[in-house]
């Protein structure tokens, strides 16, 4: 299967919804756009399963023309496939939860929504697959264009305008910043294909590829929203329609994680550049600050999206240990390999986890009318259904065992907990313990306020249970939370031989 | 100093000069024009990278300009969203500067 498939499906997708939009609305179907989305989603899925199940084996494809270091190729393996299952299967989620939830919000321009989300996930499986910096870099832009437009999709808002301004000067800001760090790469090496630049750049002392590797990781960075890059999350984030939060939050700051990872990982190798103390101080910093700052909120769109940067401090920080093992304990291999498991598989349960929870509260806030905390407590009395699915996804966000968030923290702390006389890991190690248990704190205290505390009767008394289609992709992503947590050993297999691709 | 040189140096210059007016003006359109300077800057550099000297003869790498084209039309439509969004706040709130909005905090 050419990799370029699943992009494709999801491109010509929005393209067909453009297309059938005026007869669609002849018809007066607003669903359609929704349920076009939702299969194109389900059948990137399915090409990506299909190909994930059979054993896929890394592979190269160029778009078109004969192979050469210069033509703009494509990859397809584990790790891509891991990536875009997860990126589709949010898309999934929230293509369909769309359908009422656009309705019930009385949104218009649903014929310039769904293709958004369509390219929107279209691009980052596109990351994903790219083989060289080039094609990265236009599958980037991609994405990011997208979620510009999504986050001010609501443009009658002073918030949407305002957040999407601040988030499209700063993103871009990052992208170039990568793209100068790309520019020097292909300076140093004449070419943008990542194994051609792997083969050159290896040696440690060039001060233009350390400069080059400092701009890439600021410029990924600002996407995946690591601190001090993050100030435009938890405007953005909130200001989008739900649907587009969960997206966001769940799965394109992921992205920006994948690029780092790969772009670390794969171009530079932590065996030549010693950037894992650097971003283990900035997993800590990130993670310490967003946990902070998260308890203090008091929107709850807000609060969620805080936390989200919280766990992006969790996955930098595995790979963070990763790479500065790799670095100085190279025998060290298995202790790498289980850091950067529980970094991956943190991605796979964030993704799940926060897709759910803000889900969920786009439940409340449908039927609340508010997004303050204080004004939905109690509220979950009234929608035992949304409130059991928001009570898996926090559940498995604070890391409670049995649940699969529990088992991706412990593979970063036992990790971390590797290599006793290192110092600097266990303080590292010792501050994400002390920030996992003030998160699992805040998040139980949030859901005991929406769901067992005592709100004043009267204020949700007309408070329904969501509609049906609104409460089948809670049910689908809370299933899969559980479903993840049964089949923990085939799962934790997909990974690791996902991981086989990164460190080989 | 030669002409790589000059170009790299220029390249540079246009990114400073960005970063410059992104960072000092109020005004939302000029932000944007400060955006485009450091796209500018970042194309320019990438143009820069595909000179290469063979055998004393300069010879132009045909994947820079591919790129450094692609990277232009990314631009424009950055450009295009971001000033339909600063058309956005100026009917809201009647004004281009930064300062007067609600919430917008660098």
């Amino acid at each position: 299967m050419s990799p370029l498939l699943p992009v494709l499906v999801l491109l010509g997708a929005a393209v067909i919804i453009v297309l059938v939009d005026p007869l669609m609305r002849g018809a007066g179907a607003r669903e359609g756009g929704g349920v076009i989305a939702g299969i194109a989603f389900f059948l990137s899925l399915i090409l990506l399963a299909s190909q994930a199940s059979a054993g896929n084996q890394a592979s190269i494809y160029t778009i078109f023309g004969p192979e050469s270091p210069l033509t703009a190729s494509m990859k397809l393996d584990i790790l891509s496939l891991y990536f875009s299952m997860i990126f589709c299967g949010v898309g999934l989620a929230a293509a369909v939860y769309s359908i009422r939830y656009m309705i019930l919000e009385r949104e218009t321009g649903l014929d310039r929504y769904y293709p958004l989300l369509l390219t929107l996930i279209a691009g980052m499986v596109g990351v994903t697959v790219a083989n060289d910096f080039f094609t990265l870099y236009v599958f980037w832009e991609l994405m990011a264009i997208s979620s510009y437009s999504l986050v001010s999709f609501r443009k009658w808002s002073w918030e949407a305008v305002e957040a999407g301004f601040k988030y499209l000067v700063m993103s871009t800001l990052g992208s170039l910043s990568a793209l100068f760090g790309i520019a020097l790469l292909y300076g140093l090496t004449g070419s943008l294909r990542f194994d051609v630049i792997r083969a050159s750049v290896f040696s440690g002392g060039n001060p233009a590829a350390t400069l080059s590797l400092a701009m890439i990781i600021i410029g990924f960075g600002v996407t995946a929203a690591v601190v001090p890059f993050h100030s435009w999350l938890p405007d953005a984030h909130p200001a989008a329609p739900t649907p587009i939060s969960a997206v966001l939050s769940g799965v394109v700051i992921k992205t920006g994680v994948y690029a780092m990872l790969w772009s670390l990982f794969k171009v530079f190798t932590p065996l030549h550049y010693g950037f894992g103390a650097i971003l283990m101080g900035l997993g800590v910093l990130t993670m310490t600050f967003a946990n902070v700052v998260a308890v203090m909120q008091s929107d709850v769109k807000r609060f969620l999206a805080y936390s989200s940067i919280a766990n992006i401090g969790y996955i930098v920080t595995g790979m963070g240990i990763a790479a500065y093992v790799l670095n100085r304990y190279p025998d060290q291999l298995s202790v790498a390999a289980l850091a950067l498991t529980g970094a991956l598989f943190h991605i796979l349960n964030h993704a799940l986890g926060k897709g759910l929870s803000f889900l969920s509260v786009g439940c409340y806030i449908v039927r609340a009318e508010s997004r303050e905390i204080s004004e939905l407590e109690g509220i979950g009395a009234k929608m035992p259904m949304t409130t059991a699915s928001l009570g898996i996804g926090l559940l498995n966000l604070a890391g409670v065992p049995p649940l699969s968030g529990f088992w991706s923290k412990l593979f970063i702390i036992s990790a971390g907990l590797g290599i006793p006389s290192d110092a600097l890991m266990f303080t590292i190690t010792l501050i994400f313990v002390l920030n996992s248990i003030l998160a699992a704190g805040y998040y139980l205290w949030f859901l005991q306020r929406i769901a067992f505390r005592k709100g004043s009767g009267e204020k949700h008394s007309r408070v329904r249970e969501a509609p049906p289609l609104m409460l089948a992709p809670l049910i689908a992503l809370a299933s899969a939370c559980i479903l993840i947590t049964i089949m923990l050993g085939p799962v934790l297999q997909f990974i690791q031989s996902a991981l086989e691709v990164v460190i080989g | 100093m030669n002409l790589y040189e000059l170009y790299f140096a220029g390249s540079l210059l246009l990114i400073v000069v960005g970063v410059y007016t992104l960072a000092s003006k109020r005004n939302l359109v000029r932000m944007v024009i400060g955006l485009e300077l450091i796209t500018l800057g970042v194309n320019l550099t990438i143009a820069t990278m595909g000179i290469r000297m063979v055998d004393g003869a300069v010879s132009i790498d045909a994947l820079a300009q591919s790129m450094v084209a692609i990277s232009i039309a990314i631009a424009a439509a950055i450009a295009a969203l971001a000033l339909s969004l600063a058309i956005n706040i100026y009917r809201h709130y009647g004004t281009f500067d930064v300062r007067k909005l609600r919430r917008l905090r660098w």
